[in-house]
């Protein structure tokens, strides 16, 4: 999963713009995946697709901009630049306070769109280490029993064991073997690392 | 109170008339079979009496005949007995002629029928004739005839013999009584008596008996020999016959009765009988005949009666007779059912009457005052009275006199209805009619009916009263309508031809403007059938100038729109060139930085970089034919042009920008020269030019204050074939700004402007072979002055 390559994602309806984009991107060594519209990439989409989106905002059919919604409610998390021609700069704008990281206008120079690119791709690894890392968490948090469960959230909120082991009806002893069971499923040593990545996770 | 007879009264009477079984003609034959029976009766006795009376008669008759048989016959005897004296004494010698004469003429004397007694020789010779005076016969005399030979069959027999009758001179029907006398055996002679027949009859029968009866005296041979006829008739029932046996002879007597009476007299009695029965059942038809017509009368008399009587109780309306002191004579069925009251309650009663209510008192004695007094008004009295349980009720009573069958006024007739239910209902009807003129009034539409033959307006409400004035109904709607009404062939139908089963039909929809007040109404006309069933016609007119006059704004509006939208496919387009262009150079540009990139880098193929120029080269022969094809667009759209007035242009320009000026409060002021020459343009184009000019100039004014918004549309010719117009504003000018900036594509100066507007307006312009331009005001604002061709004065108008 690790090794997986960031994609730069091209969606433009035209061909001479995909190709000399290709070129351009492929000079830099980046890894270039083209679509000639937003349908034909929404059927290559997967969820756990790396790299960025570089999205023509007019094109026939589906516009770049009802791509990125459609994007937003599957939940893609795909950092996504906008390119757009004169005129279109009011609905870009609207499109990054929906949440698109970055947006450029045509014509544009070649460093601005690299340099968007680098910022898409660092965001992308950002949330890539994320969401390893909240699925590590995630896959020990299951291991625990109910019962450990009950014990891990109290202790979290701060409770004395005493205190535990009145609320659930057990005893002390029992509440510390809980928790020493937690705290090894956990991976963690002390209560403050606990609390760290319960809250990570929450 | 003839006119009115007790109900009960009558019952009696009904009910026996009613019970008369229909038919019994059986009773009515009866008398016929009396009658009959009796006159059957009578004739039979009568002709028992008279049979009876016959018989009586016929046994007279016979003892009568008896006895004058017994006389005849003992008188004859006696003259036998005498001849036979004379005969002994004759033969013994011992008479003489003197004695003889003596005892013979006193026996003739004694005896009137015969005629005399004569001595006779045996040849028939007369030798003495006693009495001596008698005539019949003289001595010496011969016999002779019948006579002779009655004598002679004597002589031979020896025996007494009566000669056949005979008739000797006047003396009528005479017969010899003959004896012989003999000697011995000698014939001496004979005695004969010469008797008369009526002689003898006369002398043995008294008078009255043959007064009684007819005498026929017949001779041995049935020959009539004599008769005491008379003249009177006879009863052939009463008849007898004697025969009286006579020496050597016969004699017969037929007696026949003389009737009693006249002939008629036995008929008498039978003949009265049949007429007193004739009498009597012609007098039994006219009574039968009589009585039918009287139980017809009786029949309609009674059916009358019923009629009246169930008409009386069946009426709704109450019935009171009062007679002329006011006492009630009669009340009907209603009338009790109405007051409550029964009818023996109310007979007999004098004013103040049981149904009178206190509170009322003195208004119905007022009103029976004036009843009686015979003042009744004709539309009756009013008023309210009272039932036996004491609730009150409306009525209205009518009073009119009730004559007798003499034409007598015997009273008053009252009839009386309750209005209590009319009169509620006469309110509801005031009130549904009062909701109605109020919901009809209360309509904006006017809406009046008027009949489709006469157009007479029937019905009209507040709101056409408003329009056509407040004398419309009864006018012709022809007339009065004719400012606000569509042209005869507009109607859908004529109204007056359209026949009762086709109603309603609409007539008219449409929408029509009022020639004087200019106010637009929307007509809808249907023809009906009106109250009364003739067919009319309604018309809803409503009052639309307001929404007409939205409707224009709207259109208005909607016109801007599309000029609006138009600029804005322009804008469109012009942003769609744009980006179009943008693909080959941003295209171009990547190639180029790909090739630079992997130039500077060292990392690089020489096909590959030969390939990305190659691509790039074709690229930016792509931009050039974008743009070609730009320039061939705009130059595809050659203008229509035509002469046209500038004036005509700036209304239908004004048309759209007056909206925007109200809404700001803006004055638009147009001031153009007369005669102004028409110019050649394409109208759509220039009027986009001077729209989009006076928005522009409009929306510049938009802060300053109302009273210096003016925008001023000005025209005046430079040249021949040149025109200028200028639109100028008051608004903030364009202190600071590149006069020449404001007309490249995509600069704006408004927050929400495309900043094509003016650019557009540029190329229209010099695609005119025009100038547009801008020059600022010294008072404050802008000019915007252009240029169009004008038309030629010359002969070039044509081409």
């Amino acid at each position: 999963m690790t090794e997986q390559r960031q994609i730069i994602h091209v969606v433009d309806d035209d061909e001479a713009m995909r190709d000399s984009m290709t070129w351009l991107l492929e000079g830099e060594g980046y890894q270039v995946a083209c679509f000639d519209s937003a349908e034909t990439f929404l059927k290559a989409y997967r969820r756990n697709m790396r790299g960025c989106l570089v999205l023509d905002v007019r094109m026939p059919e589906m516009s770049g901009l009802e791509l990125h919604e459609k994007l937003d409610s599957l939940g893609s998390q795909l950092p996504v630049i906008f390119v757009t021609g004169h005129g279109d700069v009011p609905m870009a704008v609207g499109a990054l306070q929906r949440g698109a990281c970055d947006f450029i206008e045509k014509p544009f120079h070649n460093e601005d769109l690299l340099s968007r690119i680098v910022r898409a791709l660092e965001l992308d690894s950002q949330i890539h280490a994320r969401r390893q890392r909240d699925g590590a968490i995630s896959h020990r948090l299951e291991q625990l029993t109910q019962r450990e469960r009950e014990v891990m959230d109290l202790v979290v909120a701060g409770k004395l064991n005493k205190q535990i082991a009145d609320e659930l009806n057990i005893s002390m002893k029992t509440v510390e073997a809980h928790r020493a069971r937690v705290m090894e499923k956990m991976g963690v040593r002390t209560l403050a690392e606990l609390v760290k990545v319960v809250l990570t996770v929450n | 109170m003839a006119a009115f007879p007790q109900p009960a009264k009558n019952c009696g009477m009904l009910q026996q008339l009613s019970t008369k079984p229909p038919k019994q003609t059986w009773l009515w034959l009866a008398p016929y079979f009396a009658i009959g029976v009796f006159a059957l009766a009578m004739l039979v006795l009568t002709a028992l009496l008279q049979w009876r009376e016959l018989d009586t008669a016929r046994s007279a008759l016979e003892g009568d005949m008896h006895w004058a048989e017994r006389t005849i016959e003992s008188r004859l005897h006696a003259h036998q007995d005498f001849l036979a004296e004379l005969g002994r004494e004759q033969e013994f010698r011992q008479l003489t002629y003197e004695a003889f004469q003596v005892r013979a003429a006193r026996y003739a004397s004694e005896n009137p029928e015969i005629h005399a007694i004569i001595w006779v020789d045996t040849d028939g010779k007369v030798e003495w004739v006693a009495p001596n005076d008698a005539t019949a016969t003289f001595v010496g005399d011969q016999l002779a005839g019948v006579r002779l030979s009655a004598l002679q069959e004597a002589l031979r027999i020896r025996r007494d013999v009566v000669s056949p009758d005979y008739r000797e001179g006047s003396r009528g029907a005479s017969h010899d009584i003959i004896l012989p006398v003999q000697r011995g055996s000698a014939d001496l002679g004979a005695f004969i008596a010469l008797q008369s027949l009526e002689g003898l009859l006369r002398a043995t029968l008294p008078a009255v008996f043959t007064a009684r009866y007819s005498l026929t005296v017949v001779s041995a041979d049935n020959r009539e020999v004599f008769s005491n006829s008379s003249v009177k008739p006879t009863d052939r029932q009463l008849t007898g016959a004697i025969n009286i046996e006579l020496p050597n002879n016969r004699l017969g007597l037929n007696i026949v009765a003389y009737r009693g009476g006249g002939a008629w007299l036995p008929f008498l009695p039978a003949a009265l009988i049949i007429a007193l029965t004739v009498i009597a059942s012609v007098t039994l038809v006219q009574l039968r005949r009589h009585a039918r017509r009287r139980a017809a009368t009786e029949e309609e008399l009674r059916a009358a009666y019923a009629f009246r009587q169930a008409m009386s109780n069946s009426l709704i309306t109450g019935l009171r007779a009062i007679d002329l002191d006011g006492t009630i004579t009669f009340v009907n069925a209603s009338f009790c059912r109405m007051t409550g009251f029964s009818e023996s309650e109310l007979i007999g009663i004098r004013p103040p009457y049981p149904y009178w209510p206190d509170e009322e008192f003195d208004q119905l004695q007022r009103n029976i005052d004036t009843a009686l007094a015979g003042k009744a008004p004709h539309s009756g009295f009013e008023m309210r009275i009272m039932r036996k349980n004491g609730e009150r009720f409306d009525v209205r009573l009518y009073f009119s006199p009730l004559i007798d069958t003499n034409g007598q006024q015997i009273g008053w007739m009252a009839s009386m209805n309750d209005i209590t239910e009319p009169k509620r209902v006469r309110v509801e009807l005031e009130r549904a009619h009062e909701r109605f003129v109020t919901v009809i009034d209360g309509l904006d539409s006017a809406v009046h009916v008027a009949d489709a033959q006469t157009g007479e307006i029937l019905f009209a409400n507040r709101a056409f009263q408003n329009i056509y004035g407040f004398d419309a109904v009864g006018r012709d709607t022809a007339l009065l309508t004719a400012p606000c009404r569509p042209a005869p062939d507009a109607y859908l139908r004529d109204p007056q031809d359209i026949g009762s089963d086709e109603l309603p039909c609409e007539i008219y929809d449409g929408e029509i403007q009022h020639a004087l007040s200019g106010h637009w109404y929307h007509l809808h006309e249907r023809a009906i059938r009106w109250v009364d069933g003739r067919t009319v016609r309604v018309q809803v007119a409503a009052d639309i100038t307001d929404r007409k006059h939205i409707d224009e704004v709207n259109l208005q509006q909607q016109k801007r729109l599309e000029q609006t939208s138009r600029l804005i496919t322009m804008g469109e387009m012009a942003s769609s060139l744009a980006h179009e262009l943008n693909q080959p150079l941003s295209a171009i540009a990547n190639y180029c930085a790909g090739c630079v990139k992997r130039m500077q880098a060292g990392n690089y193929k020489l096909d590959d970089l030969l390939l990305a120029m190659q691509k790039a080269s074709s690229q930016a022969e792509r931009a050039g034919k974008i743009i070609r094809r730009m320039r061939d667009m705009v130059k595809k759209g050659d203008p229509n042009r035509q002469p046209i007035a500038l004036s005509e242009l700036i209304d239908e320009a004004r048309a759209f920008a007056d909206i925007e000026a109200q809404r700001t409060g803006t004055q638009l002021i147009v001031d153009l020269p007369e005669q102004l020459p028409r110019i050649v343009v394409d109208r759509i184009m220039i009027e986009q030019v001077l729209h989009n000019l006076i928005k522009n100039g409009i929306e510049a004014m938009s802060d300053v204050p109302v009273d210096r918004r003016q925008l001023t549309l000005q025209a005046r010719p430079v040249d021949a074939r040149t025109l200028q117009v200028t639109v100028a504003d008051h608004g903030h000018g364009l202190a600071g700004v590149d006069m020449e900036k404001i007309f490249a594509p995509f600069y704006t100066t408004k927050p929400e402007g495309m900043g094509i507007g003016l650019a557009i307006c540029r190329s229209i312009i010099e695609f005119h072979q025009g100038r547009l331009w801008v020059t600022p005001r010294r008072e404050g604002g802008t000019e915007f002055h252009f240029t169009v061709p004008m038309e030629e004065d010359d002969g070039e108008r044509n081409d």
